[in-house]
């Protein structure tokens, strides 16, 4: 029973994964419509990482203990500065790791 | 030949070299995973297959905990389908890319189609070639491996391990998702979108909606696309 419904969330998850890569389902998107999904990248990105450096334990935590906001603050400023993946997570994480003693 | 090989290697091997962040990040929620799921009484191989067929994060902690408590199949596939509604979104960025790509890429990599590889898709040039391909299924392959052990790590360990999430290695996905987004904002309208994501991530998620983020994401959009369109109307 438990194996059947493993497969059955299997077969939602794959689903909802596969389907518009599916080049025979009849959907053709127009270009207001790719416009819109150009901005999907940054936007996805952006709702999953804010809530990490920003919710902690259910509450909004802007406060100047919160060593996410100093490690986010020198990423965002090392990606500004150097536009390299390697230099921004380095620096943030160190940041963090110091902001956190 | 040879050659051509060794740099399909290369780039599966970047591939997965630029997922180690986000692969280490999830460490503590794989771990998590699978030692709720032994507690929770299901056997490891059971547990495993979690990880190993269904490949999701929030939707096998949700689903585990749902099916323990015994709830209907109908409310446990539901619930996994409105987690899960988000990958829809990402299969519609991908669509012009990947649907013209065999189908055993499209099966492959819509597999391997998780947050962290759609982070890595924002490329020009992703899937546009063999090389973009084998560097994705590194990228892909890699993260799926990682989480199966972590998972694997957590059957075994039980409840001898204490909680990881609040080590803050979900730093590491912060940290990432800014080095991939702000190199991005090279207009008001991107601006805007990444503002109002934030805006509404974080709202959202106080909110405890399941729905949080694919809403975020949508609002986000559809300001963005607005704020062009303005800027387009009135130049």
């Amino acid at each position: 029973m438990t194996l059947l419904t493993i497969f059955l969330l299997a077969c939602v998850t794959f689903g909802t994964r596969y389907l518009f890569l599916e080049g025979r389902l009849p959907i053709r998107l127009g270009p207001n419509v790719k416009h819109l999904l150009s901005f999907s990248g940054p936007a996805v990105l952006t709702a999953i990482a804010a809530p990490i450096i920003f919710v902690h334990q259910q509450q909004l935590h802007i406060a100047i203990d919160n060593p996410y906001l100093w490690g986010a603050l020198a990423a965002i400023v090392a990606a500004y500065k150097t536009g390299s993946v390697y230099w921004t997570i380095g620096l943030g994480l160190l940041t963090f790791v110091l902001a956190g003693f | 030949m040879a050659i051509m090989s060794r740099g399909l290697a290369a780039a599966s091997r970047k591939g997965a070299a630029d997922m180690l962040p986000l692969s280490l990040a999830v460490l503590p929620w794989g771990i998590l995973f699978g030692s709720l799921a032994v507690q929770r009484g299901f056997s490891w191989l059971e547990a495993q297959l979690f990880s190993g067929v269904i490949f999701g994060g929030a939707v096998q902690i949700v689903t585990v905990e749902l099916i323990a408590d015994n709830a209907s199949l109908l409310t446990v596939l539901f619930s996994a389908f409105v987690i899960s509604s988000r990958h829809f979104l990402y299969g519609l960025t991908l669509r012009e890319r990947l649907s013209p790509q065999p189908l055993r890429w499209r099966l492959g990599l819509g597999f391997l189609l998780t947050d962290e590889l759609f982070a890595l898709s924002g490329d020009r040039r992703a899937y546009q070639s063999r090389f973009r391909l084998y560097y994705a299924l590194g990228a892909g392959g890699s993260f799926y491996l990682a989480w199966n052990l972590w998972t694997f790590i957590g059957i075994v360990a039980g409840a001898s391990l204490p909680d990881l999430t609040e080590l803050g290695l979900d730093f590491a996905i912060a940290a990432t998702f800014i080095a991939l987004v702000v190199p991005e904002i090279k207009t008001l309208a991107s601006l805007v979108t990444v503002l109002v994501a934030a805006a509404g991530g974080i709202l959202f998620s106080l909110w405890h909606w399941e729905l949080g983020l694919v809403c975020a994401a949508l609002l986000a959009m559809l300001s963005g696309y607005l704020c062009a369109k303005l800027q387009g109307a009135s130049s």
